[in-house]
C-alpha cells in the first residue's frame, strides 16, 4: 500500500497524560510519530495538537478510531487530503563565507526567509513555510555551512471556515 | 497560633464510598495498606462489603468474576507501591475482556508526588495501555465527579476497566465545596439502520449463511435475543470461546466454538460459509487462525459497539456500530426465514463424520470426569476453568444451559485466574453453585486465595485436575518441538490434599475414573468448599488442535498429524 506523510490535527482536553496516551496509541500499533505541535487554543481548557506521520491508507482509519476511543480527545481530523493551510518554523544557523554571501542573500530574499541575526560570518535565518518548501529551503543551504537548525513540524487550519 | 475551624470539611473516603453505594457497589475485593487506610476505617459505618483478599490480582480476579456472574460493575482496592502494581495482571485480563471494573488504588499524599516516596509508583503510566481511561484525583473537587465518571466509562460502549488513583490526603478531611464536573465525553455513534437493512439483504440472498457469536452478545446483555433471533431464522451458529453460553438453548443449530482448540465442525463449516453475520466478534488470531485463509469464500458483515473492533483484523463486507441489542431488533424485521436443504444436508454430514471419529471430543477421561462433574451439578452451575488443557476441557465439554454458567479468560488467558474469579462470581451470585476446574500449574499461582475461601466460607467446590505437568505447554512440546519436555514439569512432591486441609478445606484425591462419581457426590452434598484433586495421564491432551501458523481447516487429531 502507499505509504505517505498524514498530517493529523487533535484537540484534546488540556489535561496532564493526554500526552502520553496519544503516544501510547501510536506507539502500540506500530506508527512512528514524526513531528509534534502542541498549543493552547483560545479556550485554555483546550490544545491542538498536531501531528505528523508517515503510513499507509488504513493508516487514518486505525488509528483515528482508536484516537476517538481515547476520553481526553474531543476531535481528530486527517488534514492529509483535505484543503488547509499548513506550516512550520524552522531556524537555522548558517556559516558565510566571503566568495558566496551574495549568493546566499539572494536566496534569502528569493525564499522569503527572515534573518534574525547577523555576524559578520554566521547567520541566523527563519523560515516559515510548508514543510516541502521548508525541506527544499534546507536542502540548498545545506552545501554552505548549515551548523545548526532547529524545526517545529507542522501546525495547520482548515482553509475553509470549520463551520 | 490559631487553628483553622474545620466546619467544611468532609472526609474524601465518606464521599468515595457514598458514591460507590449511589453506583450500586455493594461489593469490594482489597487489600489495604498505610495509603488506603482512611478509606478502610470508614467502611465499618458503610453498608458495602469488603472482601479481605490475600493478594491483590486476586482481588482485581475477583471483581472480574463478580462483574461476569452479575453483570454488574466490579470494584477492587489497593494501596500504592506494589499493591497496586500486583492489580496489574488482573486489570489486564479484564481488559481483553471487556469486563466493566473499577479498580481504586490509594497513592502517596498528595505532596509527596514526585519525589520516589515510600511506595510511591506511577500507576497510572503503568496501566494506560490496558485501561479504557484512568483518574488521578489532585483536587478534592474532582473526587465525585472522577469516581462518576469512572463507572460510567467502564460500563459504556465496549466496557472495561477505569482506574482512579487517590492520593491519601485526599481520602482524608477535605474542603470539597465547589465541586466540578468532569468534561462531558461525545455521546456513541451509531450507525444509521441502511447499512442494517443492506446486511439483510445480504443474508436473506447467502445459500450457506452462518451466525458468528462473540463475547459481545454476554457484555451487551442480548443473549435472549440472539437466541429468539437464531431460533426464528433458524440459521446455524458458532461462537468464539468468549461467546460460548451466549445461545443456550439446544436447538441444533449450535456448531460449536471456532479457533485453534475449537470445534472441528464449527471451524469447517464457518470455512465453507458464504456469509458471516458477526455479532461482539473481534476476530483474534485464536478463532481465525490464518487470517489471510479464513473462511475464504464468505462476505462478513460485522455489528459491534466498538468501532476499533471493526474491520481491524479482517476486511469486512457490511459493518454496523451500535448496540447489539438494537442492530438484533431490527434485523429480526428484516431477514426472512429461509429454507436452505442443501446447506443443512452438509452441515449434517460434517456432524456425523466427525463425531462417529472423536467420540470423546478430543478430551479423553479428563473429558469424561468433567462431564460427570456437570451431571452430579445444577443445571444453573457456574463453572469458572484457569488455563491451559483444563480450560479448553472444560470450554469443550461443559454444556452451558444458563447464561454467565461460564466465566473464562479469553483474552489474556491467565493462569491463576480460576480460583480468584471463582470468589468473585459466588459471592455475586451466592444462590448459584460455583466450580473451579484447574491445573496444578494454575493452582499454585494463586493457591493463597483458599485462605480468602475458608475464612468467608465460601462453599466453591475446586477441582483440580493433577497431570504433575504443565500440560499445555508438555502438549505442544511433544507436538511440534520432538517431545523435548523441558522446564514443563512440576512433580508430583506436593501433597494437595494436605494443603487443602491445612487451609482448612475438606479435600480428598481420586483418579480419574476410579471412585470419580462417589468423591464428587461429596463435593456436591459438602455444605463449604470442597476440592478433589483428580491424578490426570500427562498424555492426556486435547484433539484436535490447530499447528502453529496452520488454516483453521488444518486441524490434527494426534501426535503423527493426521487429520
Ligand atoms: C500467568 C501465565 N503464565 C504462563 C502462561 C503460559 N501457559 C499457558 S498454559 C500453561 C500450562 C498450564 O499448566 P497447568 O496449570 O498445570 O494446566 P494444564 O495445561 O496441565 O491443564 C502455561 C504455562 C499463562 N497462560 N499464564
Amino acid at each position: 500500500m502507499a505509504v505517505q506523510e498524514h498530517i493529523i490535527s487533535l484537540l484534546v482536553n488540556n489535561q496532564p497524560g493526554v500526552l502520553s496516551r496519544i503516544a501510547g496509541v501510536f506507539s502500540s500499533k506500530g506508527y512512528n510519530i514524526r513531528s509534534l505541535c502542541v498549543a493552547e487554543t483560545t479556550n485554555p481548557e483546550i490544545s491542538r495538537i498536531t501531528l505528523t506521520s508517515r503510513a499507509d491508507r488504513d493508516f487514518t482509519d486505525k488509528i483515528k478510531k482508536q484516537l476517538d476511543r481515547l476520553v481526553d480527545i474531543i476531535s481528530v481530523t486527517d488534514l492529509t487530503d483535505i484543503p488547509s493551510v499548513k506550516r512550520e518554523l524552522m531556524i537555522l544557523g548558517l556559516r558565510v563565507r566571503e566568495e558566496n554571501r551574495q549568493e546566499i542573500l539572494r536566496a534569502i530574499d528569493l525564499f522569503g526567509c527572515r534573518i534574525v541575526a547577523m555576524d559578520a560570518d554566521y547567520l541566523i535565518l527563519e523560515v516559515t513555510a510548508n514543510t516541502d518548501k521548508t525541506v527544499a529551503i534546507l536542502k540548498f543551504f545545506e552545501p554552505f555551512g548549515v551548523e545548526e537548525m532547529n524545526r517545529t513540524g507542522a501546525i495547520a487550519v482548515f482553509r475553509q471556515s470549520p463551520s | 497560633m490559631k487553628t483553622k475551624l474545620n466546619f467544611h470539611k468532609t472526609m474524601g473516603a465518606d464521599i468515595v464510598l457514598k458514591v460507590l453505594a449511589e453506583e450500586g457497589v455493594d461489593t469490594i475485593f482489597g487489600y489495604p495498606g498505610a495509603n488506603t487506610l482512611p478509606l478502610n476505617d470508614r467502611m465499618a459505618e458503610s453498608p458495602i462489603r469488603h472482601y479481605l483478599m490475600r493478594h491483590e490480582q486476586a482481588a482485581a480476579h475477583a471483581a472480574d468474576g463478580y462483574a461476569r456472574a452479575t453483570g454488574k460493575t466490579g470494584v477492587c482496592l489497593s494501596t500504592s507501591g506494589p499493591g497496586a502494581t500486583n492489580l496489574v495482571t488482573g486489570i489486564a485480563t479484564a481488559y481483553m475482556d471487556s469486563t466493566p471494573l473499577v479498580a481504586i488504588t490509594a497513592q502517596v499524599n498528595s505532596d509527596l508526588w514526585g519525589k520516589d516516596a515510600f511506595q510511591e509508583t506511577d500507576i497510572i503510566g503503568i496501566t494506560m495501555p490496558i485501561t479504557k481511561h484512568s483518574f488521578m484525583v489532585r483536587d478534592p473537587n474532582q473526587l465525585e465527579s472522577s469516581l462518576r465518571k469512572a463507572f460510567h466509562l467502564a460500563r459504556s460502549g465496549r466496557p472495561g476497566p477505569v482506574l482512579i488513583d487517590i492520593p491519601r490526603d485526599i481520602l482524608g478531611p477535605v474542603d470539597n465545596g465547589n465541586p466540578r464536573d468532569m468534561p462531558e465525553n461525545a455521546p456513541l455513534i451509531t450507525d444509521d439502520a441502511s447499512s442494517l437493512a443492506r446486511i439483510a439483504e445480504a443474508l436473506n440472498r447467502s445459500e450457506r449463511p452462518i451466525i458468528l457469536i462473540g463475547g459481545g452478545i454476554k457484555l451487551g446483555d442480548a443473549c435472549a435475543r440472539a437466541t429468539r433471533f437464531v431460533l426464528e431464522k433458524r440459521i446455524p451458529f458458532t461462537s468464539t470461546m468468549m461467546g460460548i453460553g451466549s445461545i443456550t438453548s439446544a436447538n441444533g443449530l449450535n456448531l460449536g466454538f471456532i479457533g485453534t482448540h475449537g470445534n472441528e465442525t464449527a471451524n469447517s463449516v464457518i470455512h465453507q460459509s458464504d456469509f458471516i453475520l458477526a455479532l461482539g466478534v473481534r476476530f483474534t488470531e485464536r478463532s481465525t487462525s490464518v487470517i489471510s485463509e479464513f473462511a475464504p469464500l464468505a462476505q462478513v458483515a460485522q455489528i459491534d459497539i466498538d468501532p476499533t473492533s471493526v474491520g481491524k483484523n479482517i476486511p469486512v463486507d457490511f459493518q454496523w456500530i451500535g448496540d447489539i441489542k438494537d442492530a438484533l431488533e431490527a434485523l429480526s424485521a428484516l431477514v426472512s426465514p429461509r429454507d436452505r436443504p442443501a446447506w443443512d444436508q452438509r452441515i449434517e454430514e460434517e456432524r456425523t463424520n466427525r463425531a462417529s471419529r472423536n467420540g470423546d471430543d478430543g478430551c479423553g477421561e479428563a473429558g469424561a470426569l468433567i462431564r460427570k462433574i456437570q451431571a452430579a451439578m445444577p443445571r444453573d452451575t457456574i463453572v469458572v476453568p484457569d488455563v491451559g488443557l483444563n480450560q479448553i476441557w472444560t470450554v469443550r465439554t461443559w454444556q452451558c444451559h444458563t447464561p454467565r454458567s461460564l466465566i473464562t479468560t479469553g483474552g489474556m488467558g491467565t493462569m491463576g485466574f480460576s480460583v480468584p474469579a471463582a470468589i468473585g462470581a459466588r459471592v455475586g451470585a451466592p444462590e448459584r453453585e460455583v466450580v473451579v476446574i484447574c491445573g496444578d500449574g494454575g493452582f499454585y499461582m494463586n493457591i493463597q486465595e483458599l485462605a480468602t475461601i475458608s475464612s468467608y466460607r465460601l462453599p466453591i467446590k475446586i477441582v483440580i485436575l493433577n497431570n504433575g505437568h504443565l500440560g499445555m505447554i508438555r502438549q505442544m512440546q511433544d507436538l511440534f518441538f520432538d517431545s523435548r519436555f523441558t522446564t514443563s514439569a512440576l512433580g508430583g512432591a506436593v501433597d494437595l490434599v494436605a494443603v487443602a486441609r491445612g487451609f482448612g478445606i475438606p479435600a480428598e484425591r481420586i483418579s480419574a475414573q476410579d471412585h470419580a462419581e462417589e468423591a464428587i457426590t461429596r463435593m456436591r452434598e459438602a455444605e463449604g468448599p470442597y476440592l478433589i484433586e483428580a491424578l490426570i495421564d500427562q498424555d492426556n491432551y486435547v484433539y484436535p488442535i490447530i499447528p502453529p501458523g496452520k488454516s483453521n481447516v488444518e486441524m490434527i487429531s494426534g501426535k503423527d498429524g493426521r487429520a
